[in-house]
């Protein structure tokens, strides 16, 4: 499993480190080289961001699968992804955890204690938004679920 | 297949056809943290 993120290597080295997540990041910083050519680029969004997408590419240079988000907020549910990846039956494999080079984080970045109040703010207006608007409801019930996960996630 | 080489967190050179001795899963991440 291989990330693609438009930040430089040393902010992808500060996510790593911060969520220590098992897999490199790799960075795209213009889209041109792998972002656009794989479909995830997101033509309505300005800030030349990824909209998040998932593609397995098989062994022959193959397209094997593929998931797309509708936007930059919509994350794939990771439930189903794997479940799609088992599906698959591809053979097992390893992955080294990545070792991380100089690490700056970005200007945004939230330090990894922000995050839980972070999601549970957002899951408090995606749950207001959605008995609001209720042509919003299954929208905001799937954000609401979104960030469910992420808040299991940082206290596991 | 579309083959495109790009730099990992270290700053080092990372090419696709590199890693398809298995299928390799390519997440696109939002980014601009």
């Amino acid at each position: 499993m291989f990330g693609v993120v438009i930040d430089s290597p040393e902010q992808n080295a500060a996510m790593i480190d911060k969520l220590e997540l098992p897999f490199p990041i790799l960075s795209d910083p213009d889209r041109s080289a792998a972002i656009e050519p794989y479909g995830a680029a997101d033509p309505k969004d300005q800030r030349n961001i990824a909209k998040p997408t998932v593609v397995v590419v098989g062994t022959d240079g193959s397209e094997l699968f593929r998931m797309e988000s509708r936007d930059f907020a919509d994350r794939l549910p990771e439930e189903e992804l794997v479940e799609a990846l088992q599906a698959m039956d591809l053979p097992p494999t390893s992955q080294e955890p990545p070792v991380t080079g100089p690490a700056e984080p970005g200007p945004k970045a939230m330090p990894r204690e922000a995050l839980v109040p972070y999601y549970r703010g957002a899951r408090f207006a995606a749950v207001a938004l959605g008995n609001r608007h209720p042509q919003a409801k299954e929208d905001a019930d799937r954000y609401v679920a979104q960030m469910d996960r992420y808040v299991g996630a940082l206290k596991a | 297949m579309h083959d495109f080489t790009i730099t990992d967190q270290n700053a080092e050179d990372w090419t696709l056809s590199d890693h398809l001795d298995a299928p390799a899963v390519l997440v696109f991440l939002r980014g601009d943290w």
